[in-house]
């Protein structure tokens, strides 16, 4: 006798051909890239070991008030509905749709030397134009709008009957959502927080205006291309993959590991 | 313990009763018997008595929702230990789940648990928060039907061992059955209040019949005055001889047990026997219904053992056998 066949097993029919063709097309521009960059003469730009520091570090620096801030207002939208909540689902929206540049630009006229925020700011002694805190500022504005969708979704998931009950066993709010609403979502924000990574470390636009200096990776593609020419763009863009794609591809596997 | 909470939203409920030994509140889906159970843990807006204007982490009640709610990043015992502080937190656990059985899958996620060793985690974390009330939300929807019976004696056990006043709301007839003390709720108030044998004795209306599930609960309509009544019964366009003290038309729930019911061959059929046709057979270990068809209503008979039914049987109902009720107005 043989085993009848699996009806639930997943067979590919017609939908295998429009993915296969999806996934040709996003491989294609790295395959260009592998058969542009000239690996006999494999070297970098003077200043391209200072971009990837730059990069990374502050980066890194970035998350810390993306994930502390937006965590408690995505907490807060997936958990109360209040009237005229559509003007904060707007405003997120538009800082989605806002192009780099324009937020760069806004960003400058706030928090510039001329801006409001940032003539205060600058009193205060922090500078907000060409520093690091420019810098991580231009990161933290293109990141967090990201940051909070994902992350709103994730705690949209988390049954609020289980913090309900956690309330019943005693618990405070607050510890009701350490213990519950965190590792309940903690797949959910895993994810948001691999897509705030990869958003503020290939931020280019607002990183232009406000932080042409310290040069991160992007601005330091944009001037290579400029005085050297593409053949010093592509060693760097080696670099930068190897740097930002560890992060989210091992959150990205941690998160459907404990989905299988 | 006396429980009595006034609700104003999402809907208008008001409920005051005694809770003592394992207590249910039966009443039919929609009433708000779930909101009244999340009222008293704390967990909607409410005023009442016990626990009035506490924040729901100060009440000492153990709540068991519908499906109940284990936490399904923790284990079995990390669930149990989830109120328990203290470097003897594992070990109390154990305890409490070797008293409800479980101390044998206490490493267990709970997504591997079948409905009942779930629901006895349930309680072993709801006990463990050591409550002066324990509050379960239909207790037996998420139980195996084969083994329900069993499952629901072990918990009602347990609630008496434990020696904590319980309130269960439910649909559920079975559950009622099993109560030490009856509320019964219909359109939003308490109509009636007893232990299962008084209740069940004297059910207080045709809603209270229907909810504790007695079968044959019909309507109808009585015609004439007391001494020489009959009650007419639209659905089998039948007329039925009766003895109450309700005046002429008055509207009436009615019921007649199903053991009650007298099947007849046609030949040997009393004048005002109604003619049935047999639908279907129930058998159980315990008892054997046959579905009769009149009309547009079943009448369900309980016939001796051993009964051949004829084949054109005739039904008659004794007249000190039917139970009426008057209908509500608002019903």
């Amino acid at each position: 006798m043989t085993p009848a066949a699996d009806p639930t097993r997943y067979r590919p029919g017609l939908s295998a051909l429009p993915a296969a063709l999806a996934l040709l097309l996003l491989a294609t521009p790295f395959v260009g890239l592998l058969l542009a960059t000239d690996w006999r003469h494999f070297g970098f730009a003077h200043g391209d070991g200072g971009a990837v520091r730059v990069s990374l570090g502050y980066s890194l620096i970035a998350l810390l008030p993306i994930v502390a801030l937006g965590t408690p207002l995505a907490w807060w939208l997936a958990r109360h509905r209040v009237r005229g909540q559509w003007l904060v689902d707007a405003l997120l929206l538009v800082s989605l749709l806002t192009p780099p540049l324009a937020m760069g630009l806004l960003l400058a006229s706030m928090y510039g030397p001329y801006g409001p925020a940032g003539h205060l700011l600058e009193r205060a002694g922090l500078l907000l134009t060409n520093s690091a805190p420019a810098f991580i500022l231009a990161q933290f504005y293109a990141a967090l709008p990201y940051y909070v969708m994902a992350a709103r979704t994730a705690f949209e998931g988390v049954p609020r009957e289980l913090e309900q009950i956690a309330l019943t066993l005693g618990y405070s709010p607050w510890r009701s959502f350490v213990h519950v609403s965190l590792p309940l979502a903690r797949l959910g924000l895993a994810a948001a927080v691999a897509l705030a990574w990869v958003r503020a470390l290939g931020e280019f636009g607002a990183v232009l205006i406000v932080a042409y200096y310290p040069q991160g990776i992007p601005v330091k593609l944009w001037v290579n291309l400029q005085d050297i020419g593409l053949d010093a763009v592509y060693p760097l863009l080696w670099v930068f993959f190897a740097a930002a794609l560890p992060l989210p591809l091992a959150l990205g596997m941690a998160v459907r590991r404990r989905l299988s | 313990m006396r429980i009595d909470y006034r609700i104003e939203h999402p809907v208008a409920l008001h409920a005051s009763f005694e809770v003592a030994g394992f207590t249910v509140l039966l009443g039919a889906s929609g009433e708000g018997k779930t909101l009244l159970l999340s009222a008293i843990a704390g967990l909607v807006a409410a005023r009442g008595e016990p626990f009035d204007g506490l924040p729901p982490q100060q009440r000492a009640v153990g709540y068991l929702p519908q499906g109940h709610a284990l936490f399904p990043h923790l284990r079995a015992w990390e669930n149990v230990a989830f109120s328990l502080r203290g470097a003897r937190r594992r070990e109390q656990a154990m305890q409490w789940l070797e008293r409800v059985g479980m101390a044998g899958l206490a490493e267990r996620w709970p997504a591997s648990l079948s409905g009942g060793q779930q629901q006895r985690v349930a309680l072993a974390r709801a006990l463990a928060r050591r409550p002066s009330l324990l509050l379960l939300d239909e207790p037996t929807s998420a139980l195996d039907p084969v083994t329900r019976d069993e499952v629901l004696a072990e918990l009602i056990a347990e609630v008496h061992q434990a020696g904590i006043p319980a309130l269960a709301v439910s649909h559920d007839p079975a559950l009622a059955a099993v109560a030490d003390r009856l509320v019964l709720m219909h359109g939003r108030r308490i109509v009636q209040i007893g232990t299962p044998e008084a209740v069940h004795a004297q059910p207080a209306s045709g809603a209270v019949a229907r909810l504790l599930g007695l079968r044959n609960v019909q309507r109808g309509r009585i015609v004439g005055a007391p001494g020489a009544q009959r009650l007419s019964w639209p659905e089998a366009d039948a007329s039925l001889r009766v003895e109450t003290a309700l005046p002429d038309g008055t509207a009436v729930d009615w019921h007649v047990p199903p053991a009650a019911v007298r099947l007849h061959d046609p030949a040997a059929a009393p004048d005002d026997a109604i003619a049935a046709t047999f639908e279907l057979r129930q058998t159980s270990p315990h008892r054997n219904y046959l579905g009769m068809r009149c009309g547009q209503a079943r009448l369900w008979v309980e016939p001796p053992v051993g009964y051949e039914l004829p084949a054109a049987p005739m039904l008659s109902l004794p007249p000190d056998a039917i139970r009426c009720w008057p209908v509500e107005e608002h019903a």
